[in-house]
């Protein structure tokens, strides 16, 4: 699993494409962004999931934190063990990072900024790689 | 013709990205006894503003080079002619350029022909300056790091920025993120 993170705008899935040259490598791109959910993988090969924090965000208008954050956590580990089941499998997230701004008015944004760090943090545990994107370069922070 | 370079310097508020970017701009000017070109975008609209400019001016002045301060809130291409090809340039800062021709008039922010309009005569400019002179250095801000949310205009902004950055860094020889007074090199050469 390999996770990809930094500002809104800063060129992290071009980065994904051209690192992973998708032009040529067929893959899954499921994009929160576009309000597509996982809903299961095909066969084999690359799936990039992107908008982590909008998925955060929409589970939260269901229900609480701590099963926000659970629900994420699982889904990693199922991710992780489809992973494992082939070598050509592989599973590349993107978030966006939303944390470090002056702490928002509204008590529904705090919450849903503090769940995205979290999920943020436990999915850089389980990644083998991560890449921070800063406008386009990326620095290998794991 | 060698082309000059064009270093991009950015990070959060009172990171000391300016002075930084003013140390560099200087010590390129002594390597090539060029001029030095300061080029504010900052207009002084309340004494807070004012208070800041001033202190900026006044690092300036201790730096003991000699600056050529330009007040230039829009339209960046137009000073391109005053520069000579051994010249030093420092403009300060992206952030403020972008918002003062994005919210020129009421509400053609919205229109993409606009916004396209912005962003490629603000990276002209740029290109232009850079061909003419030894050293541009654009300094700027790190903001696209929080809840953008659903405000139109903070989103539009954000994205025009956000791809600014993008296109100057793939252009840039060195690009450097500010952290607490210390620059991390993100791209080019060590200087």
């Amino acid at each position: 699993m390999h996770f990809v993170t930094g500002g809104a705008f800063n060129g992290k899935s071009r980065w994904v494409r051209n690192f992973y040259q998708l032009e040529n490598v067929p893959c899954q791109w499921v994009s929160a962004y576009k309000g597509e959910t996982v809903t299961g993988f095909h066969k084999n090969g690359l799936v990039v999931m992107e908008g982590i924090e909008v998925w955060i965000r929409d589970w939260l208008k269901e229900s609480g934190d701590n099963e926000v954050r659970t629900r994420w956590q699982n889904h990693l580990r199922d991710w992780l063990d489809w992973e494992k089941e082939d070598i050509h499998r592989e599973i590349i997230l993107i978030g966006t990072d939303i944390t470090k701004g002056i702490v928002p008015m509204e008590a529904e944004d705090r919450k849903w900024r503090d769940i995205t760090g979290w999920a943020y943090q436990d999915t850089a545990v389980l990644s083998d790689r991560v890449d921070l994107i800063w406008y386009g370069i990326s620095r290998k922070i794991k | 013709m060698a082309e000059g370079s064009l270093i991009f310097i950015s990070g959060g508020v009172r990171s000391g990205k300016s002075s930084f970017a003013e140390k560099v701009a200087a010590d390129l000017a002594k390597q090539t006894g060029g001029n030095l070109h300061y080029i504010a975008a900052g207009k002084a609209y309340d004494s807070e503003m004012e208070a800041r400019i001033q202190r900026h001016k006044e690092d300036r002045r201790k730096s003991g080079m000699s600056w050529i301060t330009w007040e230039q809130p829009a339209r960046l291409a137009e000073l391109s002619e005053f520069f000579g090809e051994n010249d030093i340039i420092l403009f300060d800062c992206l952030t403020t350029l972008l918002n003062n021709e994005l919210f020129l008039a009421e509400d053609l922010w919205r229109k993409q022909d606009f916004q396209e309009k912005v962003s490629s005569g603000i990276l002209q400019a740029i290109a232009e300056i850079h061909q003419r002179c030894k050293a541009i250095i654009i300094v700027s801000n790190e903001v696209l790091n929080e809840l953008i949310g659903g405000n139109k205009l903070v989103f539009t902004y954000g994205e025009m920025l956000g791809r600014l950055h993008q296109k100057i860094v793939e252009v840039a020889n060195q690009a450097y993120l500010v952290e607490a007074g210390i620059p991390v090199q993100m791209k080019g050469e060590p200087a």
